[in-house]
């Protein structure tokens, strides 16, 4: 007879986006492993693991087998984590457990000093989670391969006898797979969790993997994760389902030729893309919005890659969009960074917090052809593509402004690195020379559920803003027609 | 002549004096018992009316193991004399062990 599979019970980890990726935490009772090269965070994920635990009235022994006790209540208190008070609380036993490699050996011998020093502690604190940090380190005393594998399966017989949830973290070699004499770790252990820390495009990059979880389902991808001032912060971005809102209503784009052209204005929770040759008018473009959006009383976040806050702002005043206000208002929030000052997960990490912070309606990415200075195109397309996902996610507008270098063709080029599927609506600024005169035009691309104008506008940037032409001709219906189920009239 | 033996030992009158050693065992197992039987051998054969042994049974002393630091059983710590030495294992090797205890029998 088949029956339904029982799920089995999980103990979350509180780690920012993995218990996402492990449909809902650890196994209970049983062991994970959680292995890694150097500095890729195994410690911190057991610290997070095991302190989190602690807090929520799950007790739990540290053993490490590499640094000192000391060094790890420093780690944890970096990231947050008073190691120390919540020993002196009973919530959590450092077991300080070092071989100094001068011991004299002489014939046979097992772990059993160790099992009964975690024994004790465990009973010390009625701890219900164990952490054993950098097990192949005690492993190297035995210097056999088989024996290795013997006390190891004794020690997860233990841990498991006495219904502890456990993480046993473990170097590997670099990049990939465990050394073939930890190899059986993979198999002995009920969840395996790859870390992995290395260079790409000069830019280092962290990456998470599950390799394995019986009885259970999980998220199969590589995912990058950062080690934040909070520990580690995962981005599960590549979930089966969209999640999306649907477009929102109207905003007005702080203009209003522009709002005719695009029949009222952004839609909310949209992504725009504002594009065009250098100083063609997108940051001001992208500035008028935040002006009148912010006037509103609404928050916009401004992501800036190109200048700093200051010249930002000065630059603005001289085409007579004035952001002061709204700074002193705190309506607007602007985050400036060089591309290069850290890897794509870095910048999308700080923009996360930004957003969970400061709550905005709006947020202003300038600009695409910046980002790819984070590293690569890959790096880029990662950065934005999350972004965007997230933003969306929210029912936030996103308003991104790219850099193009010539003519333009297709929407490929238009986005610089192919992300257009996430792209509602393009607006393209560009320079037309007439005899002597070199003017403006603005021409909406695309505009993703929403009837728009067909024609090239004329605009000006002015000490009193930009200008634009109420349009002369109400907004024609546009030649994509895939998507006409909610286009407005 | 041998080089490898320690100036005192040469001159016959080192480390004469009492050994003080502990043994941490856990509990009754085949690696315990083995430890015993041959420490308590050496001690007769080298160390006779010289010295003492305190044995610790780590699973019912888990605070002693911690104090010591032993995470590997059996373990047998020479207390005195000075320097401290810590010798892993059921103490099989006799070689071994007379060589970490310092006794001069233990040099070729």
């Amino acid at each position: 007879m088949r029956v339904r599979g029982r799920p089995i019970p999980k103990v979350p980890t509180q780690i920012s986006g993995l218990d996402e990726v492990l449909e809902g935490g650890l196994p209970r009772g049983r062991t994970t492993l959680a292995s890694g090269g150097p500095g890729s965070g195994k410690t911190v994920l057991g610290l997070e693991f095991l302190c989190s635990g602690a807090m929520a009235g799950e007790p739990g022994v540290f053993v490490t087998l590499e640094e000192r006790a000391e060094a790890v209540r420093k780690n944890a208190l970096s990231l947050g984590w008073d190691l120390a008070a919540l020993e002196k609380a009973g919530k959590v036993a450092v077991v300080e457990a070092r071989l100094y490699g001068e011991e004299v050996i002489s014939g046979d011998f097992d772990i059993s000093g160790l099992l009964a020093i975690v024994g004790g502690q465990i009973k010390r604190i009625k701890a219900r989670r164990v952490v054993i940090d950098a097990l192949d380190v005690l492993l190297r005393v035995f210097g056999d391969p088989r024996r290795e594998r013997n006390e190891l399966y004794r020690l997860h017989e233990w841990l498991i006898d006495r219904g502890l949830t456990n993480v046993l973290t473990a170097k590997v070699h670099r990049e990939g797979d465990a050394a073939p004499q930890y190899e059986f770790l993979d198999f002995m252990a009920d969840c395996v969790i790859r870390l992995d820390h290395r260079v790409i495009g000069q830019v280092a990059t962290r990456r998470l993997r599950v390799i394995k979880y019986r009885g259970s389902g999980f998220g199969t991808n590589e995912y990058p994760y950062v080690i934040g001032d909070h520990g580690i912060v995962l981005f599960p971005l590549t979930k089966a389902e969209l999640t999306h809102q649907a477009l929102g209503p109207k905003v007005s784009t702080g203009l209003a030729g522009l709002d005719a052209m695009l029949a009222g204005g952004y839609r909310r929770a949209s992504c725009v893309l504002i594009t065009g040759t250098s100083g063609t008018g997108k940051t001001s473009l992208a500035c008028t919005f935040v002006q009148s959006a912010c006037r509103a009383g609404e928050r916009a976040l401004y992501l800036s890659f190109e200048e700093s806050r200051e010249a930002m702002v000065t630059a603005m005043l001289s085409a007579g969009i004035d952001l002061r206000p709204a700074l002193r208002r705190r309506k607007l929030m602007v985050q400036t960074g060089l591309p290069e000052a850290m890897g794509s997960d870095g910048h999308l990490i700080r923009a996360l917090q930004a957003i969970d912070d400061f709550k905005p309606n709006h947020v202003i990415l300038d600009a695409v052809s910046a980002c790819v200075r984070m590293g690569s195109e890959q790096a880029a397309f990662d950065y934005l593509m999350r972004l965007v996902s997230i933003v969306k996610e929210r029912g936030i507008t996103c308003i991104m402004t790219n850099q193009i270098t010539g003519l333009v063709g297709t929407d490929e080029e238009l986005s610089g690195i192919g992300f257009s599927s996430v792209v509602d609506a393009v607006i393209q600024l560009r320079f037309v020379e007439k005899g002597r005169e070199i003017n403006r035009q603005v021409l909406i691309v695309k505009s993703r559920g929403s009837a728009h104008s067909n024609l090239r506008q004329p605009f000006a940037i002015t000490s009193l803003g930009i200008e634009i032409p109420d349009s002369p001709r109400p907004p024609v219906d546009r030649a994509g027609q895939a998507d006409t189920k909610d286009g407005g009239k | 002549m041998n080089h490898s033996l320690p100036a005192k030992v040469r001159r016959g009158k080192g480390n004469r004096g009492h050994y003080q050693l502990r043994l941490f065992m856990a509990g009754d197992g085949p690696n315990s018992r083995q430890a015993l039987v041959n420490l308590r051998q050496l001690c007769q054969e080298h160390l006779k009316g010289r010295c003492t042994i305190e044995i610790i049974d780590v699973v019912k002393n888990f605070r002693a193991a911690l104090k010591d630091n032993i995470l590997i059983t059996p373990a047998l710590i020479l207390v005195a004399p000075l320097p401290k030495v810590v010798v892993l294992g059921n103490l099989s090797d006799r070689q071994k062990l007379l060589l970490a205890l310092r006794l001069p029998e233990g040099y070729p």
